[in-house]
C-alpha cells in the first residue's frame, strides 16, 4: 500500500446506495414494466396434504385478460424437477416440482400459474380454477412424522426421515457417566420466518430471436440461480442472464432456488411476453422458506471446577415439505451440531441431527443457520451448570473458552477455529455493561420484588468458506470462490464488477473501500457493479457471511494486479524504476520526489493510447479478474449481554441494557458493522420474544398475516451498545472475518439466559423459544407465582 | 391480494350515499378511513359488489358539544380527535384511547365512525363507547335512530346497523369535570390490537367513588361493561381493597377466547391485573 493516502478501509464512511434507495431510485424488480407485459398469479394449496385428481382451468382461460395457465404436468414437460442432491450418506434426494406434481404436500404450496394482463385479472383467474384435491392424512410434526404408521410424503425416500448425521469426539458417554455434575434439557426453538421487507418476487423475459432469457429476480445468488437454471431448462449457461439488482432484504431466505423462479423461466419463455411475479406478503408467509424449528435434547457434563467433560445432544428440525436447492434439508440440522460445542473446549461429544418432512413449508436458511438454536442450547446449558454450581455464568465460560494457547483448534465437529478473541470479548462486554454494578442493581431489584436478570451469550460462527468445506454439509455445489473484475476507463475511472450481490449489506460501499485503497483513488472513482450474471466473473452470490471475505479478497488480488501494470505505466511516463513508483493519493509519484508525479488518470490514457505511450512489449489495457478462495474460511465472534425485566402481573419482557462485543477482525466500515449488528439483534429479538410461525393441527398456517407473525417494530428494540475487538484474520486476505449474522445468533440465547436469571428465583428455566408472554404465563402459574 | 371487482361510488352528500347503498339490497360497503376494510377486500375475504365512499361527504367530520354530550361526524379522523381541544376538555378518555390506536399513519385515515361500525371487540373505540355509555346514529332510508352501545355490538364484527344504514354520528356523553379516567392495554406489539384493554372513569367524592365505569376490550366477541366490579367501588370506595376486589371481579365476568396469542386463561388474568393499573391510574388523576 502506498504511504499517506488516506485509507478508506478502516473508515466509518456512509452507505454510498442509501440516497438511491432512500429517495425511491432503486432498481427492484417491480421497478421493471418491459412492454407487453403480462402478470402472474399462484394457485396455492388450502390442503396440507392432498392428491391432485384433477385441474380444470377452461374457467380461468375463459376470463378476458388471460393469456395462459401452467399446472404441474405442463411445467414437467419444459423443465426439469429439483432435486437438492447431497454428497453425504444418509441424506435423501426428493423432488421439488415448480407446480405440484401429483400431490401437495404443504399449505401455500404452488399448483397452478395464470398469465394475465393484470394482477386483478390473475387472481380472478387463479379462483377459478378448479382443482380436485383427494385430502390425504396430514404429517402434523416430528414426532408424528416418525412414527412407522405415518403417511410418508415422499414416496422415493420411503420414509419421512430426510436426513440422519452425526458428529462425535471420543467416549463421551463414559465423560457423562463420571462427570460430576450432569445437566440436562429438551430445548425447543420454534419455525421463524425472516420477513423480508420486499417479498420475493421475478421478471422473466424471453428473447425469441436470440434465444435468451433475462431473469430479474429478488434474490441473493443471481449465480446460483442461472447455474441451475441452465440444467432445469436445458439452455446453455451463456444464454441465461439472472440479475438481482437492488433486493430489499434476504437473511438467507432469498438465497434458495425457489419454484416461481422456475415457472416464471417456462411461462415467458412459452408465451414469448415478459412475465412478472410479485410475491404478496401472503404468500410470503407461506411458502418462503421458514427457519430453525428443532428440538434439541442435550446433555453437558461438568467436573466440579466447572469445565466441560462431555456434550452429548440429539437434534430433530422439522424441515418441512421439501428439500431445497441447493442446500438440501440437511442445512439447518446438520449445522446446528456442527456448532453445538460453540467457543468451548469441548472434550468428548456426540451430536446426533435428523431432519424430518412435514407438511409444512420448507425449511431453509436463515440468518445464523443452526447457529441460533445451537448457541441457545449450549449458553442455556452453561447456564444451568452454572447456577448448579454456584458460579458466575461469566466465570463458567471464561474456564471454558477454547484458550489462545489451544487456536488453531478443531472442534468435536472438525471445524478449525482460527485465533479469535472469546476471552477478551467476554471481558470486554463485561466492562461495557459494567458487569459488577448491574450484578448490584439486580439485587436492589430483586429484594424489591421485581424480576430482573441478565443473560450472557458467547458464540463462534464459521464465516468466509472457501472450497474445502461446501456452506451446506453434502450440497451439489461449490460455494468456495468469488472474483473480482477490476476495470479503469481512459479517464481514470473505476468499475469494480463481483459476482456477489448485495441485498442491504452495503457492499457498493465496503467493496468500493477495499478497491479504492488497492489502486489508489477516492471512493467516488469507484463504481461497484454487482448481483448481474452478464455482467460479472462467475460467482454465485451473497449468503453465509462470505462476501466481504472472498469478494473483498477477490478485489485485493484484482486491485494489486492493476496496481502493479499502474506502477510499470507510471515508471515508463515518468522515466524511472517502476521499483522506484509509490502511490499517492490520486497519483504515483517517483520515492521521495513527490514533484516527479503522474496522476491516475494520465496513467489509464496511457494504458488504452497504444504502443507508443507503453513501456516496450505492455500489453494495453489496465484491468484484472482475479478469483480468491480463502479454502478452510474463517471465524467471527462475540459476547452480548443482556438485562432484562419480566413484568410481574403482564408476563412482558422488557430489555434494559443490550451490550455486544464482536470480533470480525479488520474492519472495512465500523458504521456498516454497527448496523449489521444493530439489524441482527432485532431479528434476535423478534425470535426470543415475538415471532413463531403457527400451524394448527391440521397443517393450517394460523400466523398468515404481521397481525398474527410479530415482527418486532422500532418500539420493541432497544439502544444497543456495540463495541469491538479486532483481531484481523490469519487466514484470509485483508484478515477480514465475515460478519452480518452474528446478532441473530447472540441475542436469542442472551435474551433465554436473562428471563431465566430473573426468573431464578421461581427455579424456572427457559427451555423454549420465543419466550412469549403467554408461554410465561403458563411457567410462572406452574411455579406458584 | 388483489380485491375482486367491485362498483365504486364517490357521493359528497349523505343522502346520495345512501341512495347509492341503497342500490345494492344489503351488498354495498361502506368505506370510510379503510384501514379494516382495505385489507378485507385484499384478503378477499369481504367481496362486496360496491364501495360506498364517504370520504368526500365533508359533512360527517365535525366535532362540538350539544346536549351534555360531545358529537363527533363519523368521518372524523382518529388523528383530528387526538389534537381536538374540545375532545380533551370533555373527553380525555376518547384522547388517551386515541393514542392506542394503531400507528399515526393509521390514524391519519382512520375514523371514529368506521372504527366503530367495523366492531373489532379488540379496539379501543368501542371500549370506550362502552365505558361512557355512549350512542351512535345510524341513518337509513327510513330515517334516523340512535343506538345505544349496549344495543350496537352483537358479536365479532357484527352491529346492529342494517345493510342500508350508515353510522353518522358517534355521541358521548361529556365527562363530569375533575372524573378519573385510564385506559390500559396490552399487545404484544406497539400499535398492536390489545390483547385485553381496559377503559376505566371514576368519579370521586373523596374516598368514595359516586361513579366507576370498566369497559374492556380484546376480551370477548364484544366489548364488556364490568359493571359488577364498578359496584364494589360504588360501594365500597377508592381503597386499595376495593380495586383489588374489583380486579378480582373483572376477571370473573369476562369470557375470552383463546388465539395464537394468548390462552383464555391469559386474557382474564390480564383484565384483573388491568383493571387494577387502570382503577390506580384513575383514581391518581380524579379530583374531587
Amino acid at each position: 500500500m502506498g504511504v499517506g493516502l488516506p485509507r478508506l478501509v478502516g473508515a466509518r464512511v456512509a452507505r454510498r446506495e442509501d440516497p438511491r434507495l432512500l429517495t425511491g431510485q432503486g432498481s427492484y424488480v417491480d421497478d421493471h414494466r418491459p412492454a407487453r407485459m403480462l402478470y402472474a398469479a399462484f394457485l396455492r394449496s388450502p390442503h396440507a396434504h392432498a392428491r391432485i385428481r384433477r385441474i380444470d382451468a377452461s374457467a380461468a382461460l375463459a376470463l378476458p385478460g388471460v393469456a395462459a395457465v401452467l399446472t404441474g404436468d405442463d411445467i414437467a414437460r419444459s423443465a426439469k424437477p429439483v432435486r437438492a442432491a447431497s454428497k453425504t450418506p444418509n441424506v435423501k434426494t426428493t423432488s421439488y416440482p415448480p407446480l405440484a406434481l401429483g400431490k401437495v404436500r404443504h399449505v401455500g404450496e404452488a399448483v397452478a400459474m395464470v398469465a394475465a394482463e393484470s394482477r386483478y385479472v390473475a387472481e380472478d383467474a387463479v379462483e377459478r380454477i378448479v382443482v380436485e384435491y383427494e385430502p390425504l392424512p396430514v404429517v402434523r410434526d416430528v414426532e408424528s412424522a416418525l412414527d412407522p404408521a405415518s403417511p410418508v410424503l415422499h414416496d422415493e425416500a420411503e420414509t419421512n426421515l430426510l436426513v440422519s448425521r452425526e458428529f462425535a469426539r471420543g467416549d463421551v458417554d463414559a465423560a457423562v457417566a463420571g462427570a460430576a455434575l450432569v445437566v440436562r434439557e429438551r430445548f425447543r426453538f420454534h419455525r421463524h420466518t425472516p420477513v423480508c421487507m420486499e417479498n420475493r418476487g421475478c421478471l422473466a423475459e424471453y428473447a425469441t430471436g436470440s434465444g435468451a432469457l433475462t431473469l430479474r429476480s429478488s434474490a441473493q445468488c443471481p449465480g446460483l440461480v442461472r447455474d441451475i437454471l441452465t440444467d432445469l431448462l436445458d439452455m446453455p449457461e451463456h444464454l441465461i442472464r439472472v440479475i438481482a439488482t437492488d433486493v430489499g432484504g434476504g437473511f438467507g431466505a432469498k438465497a434458495s432456488l425457489y419454484p416461481e423462479e422456475i415457472a416464471t423461466c417456462v411461462m415467458a419463455r412459452r408465451l414469448g411476453r415478459p412475465v412478472k411475479w410479485i410475491g404478496d406478503r401472503r404468500e410470503d408467509l407461506l411458502a418462503t422458506t421458514h427457519a430453525w424449528d428443532e428440538i434439541v435434547d442435550a446433555e453437558l457434563g461438568l467436573n466440579q471446577d466447572g469445565t466441560i467433560v462431555g456434550l452429548r445432544a440429539e437434534v430433530i428440525a422439522d424441515v418441512g415439505g421439501y428439500s431445497i436447492y441447493p442446500w438440501t434439508a440437511a442445512i439447518e440440522p446438520v449445522q446446528t451440531i456442527s456448532f453445538l460445542p460453540g467457543p468451548y473446549r469441548v472434550p468428548t461429544y456426540r451430536g446426533r441431527a435428523r431432519g424430518v418432512a412435514t407438511c409444512k413449508a420448507p425449511l431453509g436458511p436463515y440468518r445464523g443457520v443452526g447457529r441460533p438454536p445451537a448457541v441457545f442450547v449450549i449458553e442455556g446449558l452453561m447456564d444451568r451448570a452454572a447456577r448448579r454450581l454456584g458460579l458466575d455464568p461469566a466465570e463458567i465460560r471464561l474456564r471454558n473458552f477454547i484458550r489462545d494457547e489451544d487456536f488453531p483448534y478443531k472442534s468435536p465437529s472438525g471445524i478449525v477455529w482460527d485465533r479469535s478473541s472469546f476471552t477478551e470479548s467476554l471481558q470486554k462486554a463485561r466492562e461495557a455493561l459494567d458487569y459488577k454494578a448491574a450484578r448490584d442493581e439486580q439485587a436492589r431489584a430483586r429484594a424489591a420484588g421485581r424480576w430482573v436478570g441478565i443473560g450472557i451469550a458467547s458464540y463462534v460462527e464459521l464465516t468466509g468458506i472457501g472450497s474445502a468445506i461446501p456452506v451446506s454439509p453434502g450440497m451439489p455445489v461449490s460455494t468456495g470462490t468469488e472474483a473480482a473484475t477490476i476495470r479503469f476507463d481512459p479517464a481514470g475511472k473505476v468499475t469494480a464488477v463481483f459476482g456477489v450481490a448485495s441485498h442491504g449489506q452495503g457492499l457498493e460501499t465496503t467493496l468500493a473501500q477495499i478497491v479504492g485503497d488497492e489502486v489508489g483513488v477516492p471512493i467516488e472513482d469507484v463504481r461497484v457493479v454487482h448481483g448481474d450474471t452478464d455482467a460479472s466473473p462467475y460467482g454465485t452470490g451473497t449468503y453465509a457471511s462470505r462476501s466481504l471475505v472472498l469478494a473483498g479478497g477477490a478485489a485485493i488480488l484484482a486491485g494489486r494486479s492493476v496496481r502493479e501494470k499502474m506502477l510499470v505505466i507510471a515508471g515508463h511516463l515518468l522515466e524511472a524504476d517502476p521499483a522506484d513508483v509509490t502511490l499517492a493519493p490520486g497519483r504515483y509519484a517517483v520515492r521521495g520526489m513527490p514533484d516527479r508525479s503522474v496522476t491516475v488518470r494520465q496513467i489509464a490514457r496511457a494504458a488504452y493510447s497504444g504502443a507508443k505511450h507503453l513501456p516496450k512489449g505492455l500489453e494495453p489495457g489496465l484491468e484484472a479478474t482475479r478469483f480468491y478462495d480463502p479454502y478452510y474460511g474463517t471465524a467471527s465472534n462475540a459476547t452480548h449481554a443482556a438485562m432484562v425485566e419480566v413484568d410481574r402481573a403482564t408476563l412482558e419482557v422488557k430489555i434494559l441494557r443490550y451490550v455486544v462485543v464482536e470480533d470480525c477482525g479488520r474492519m472495512v466500515n465500523p458504521l456498516i458493522v454497527d448496523g449489521q449488528v444493530h439489524g441482527g439483534v432485532a431479528q434476535g429479538i423478534g425470535a426470543a420474544l415475538l415471532e413463531e410461525i403457527v400451524y394448527d393441527d391440521q397443517g393450517q398456517l394460523l400466523s398468515g398475516t404481521l397481525m398474527d407473525y410479530v415482527v418486532p417494530s422500532a418500539c420493541e428494540i432497544p439502544m444497543m451498545e456495540v463495541h469491538h475487538v479486532e483481531t484481523p484474520s490469519p487466514v484470509t486476505l485483508g484478515g477480514f472475518r465475515g460478519m452480518g449474522e452474528g446478532g441473530t445468533i447472540g441475542a436469542p440465547a442472551a435474551i433465554a439466559n436473562a428471563v431465566a436469571d430473573a426468573l431464578a428465583p421461581l427455579s424456572i428455566e427457559v427451555a423454549e423459544l420465543p419466550v412469549t408472554p403467554e408461554r410465561l404465563f403458563r411457567l410462572t402459574r406452574k411455579a406458584g407465582a | 391480494m388483489k380485491p375482486p371487482k367491485f362498483e365504486y361510488h364517490a357521493p359528497t352528500s349523505l343522502d346520495e350515499a345512501l341512495d347509492a347503498l341503497g342500490r345494492y339490497g344489503g351488498d354495498a360497503k361502506v368505506l370510510a378511513g379503510g384501514q379494516s376494510l382495505m385489507p378485507l377486500l385484499n384478503f378477499r375475504l369481504a367481496r362486496p359488489a360496491a364501495l360506498v365512499d364517504l370520504n368526500r361527504v365533508a359533512s360527517l367530520a365535525y366535532i362540538r358539544e350539544q346536549d351534555g354530550q360531545v358529537r363527533l361526524g363519523a368521518m372524523t379522523r382518529q388523528r383530528t380527535i387526538e389534537f381536538s381541544p374540545l375532545v380533551a376538555q370533555r373527553l380525555p378518555l376518547l384522547k388517551e384511547a386515541t393514542r392506542w390506536v394503531g400507528h399515526l399513519p393509521i390514524r391519519t385515515r382512520g375514523t371514529i365512525g368506521g372504527s366503530i361500525a367495523h366492531a373489532d371487540p379488540s379496539a379501543e373505540y368501542p371500549a370506550v363507547l362502552a365505558a361512557l355509555e355512549g350512542e351512535v346514529v345510524a341513518r337509513g332510508a327510513r330515517g334516523e335512530r340512535v343506538i345505544r352501545a349496549a344495543d350496537l355490538f352483537q358479536t365479532y364484527l357484527t352491529t346492529s346497523l342494517a345493510p342500508d344504514e350508515i353510522l353518522t354520528e358517534v355521541r358521548l356523553p361529556a365527562m363530569p369535570a375533575g372524573a378519573g379516567y385510564a385506559l390500559e392495554e396490552f399487545s404484544r406489539r406497539h400499535g398492536d390490537f390489545a390483547i385485553v384493554g381496559i377503559a376505566a372513569v371514576v368519579v370521586r367524592a373523596g374516598q368514595r367513588c359516586t361513579m366507576a365505569r370498566l369497559a374492556t376490550a380484546g376480551a370477548g366477541p364484544v366489548p364488556v361493561r364490568l359493571r359488577a366490579a364498578e359496584e364494589i367501588l360504588e360501594t365500597e370506595g377508592l381503597g386499595e381493597a376495593a380495586i383489588d376486589a374489583a380486579a378480582r371481579r373483572a376477571t370473573e365476568l369476562v369470557d375470552p377466547d383463546a388465539d395464537i396469542h394468548a390462552s383464555a386463561d391469559y386474557r382474564r388474568h390480564l383484565a384483573g391485573v388491568l383493571t387494577k393499573r387502570a382503577l390506580t391510574r384513575a383514581i391518581g388523576v380524579a379530583r374531587g
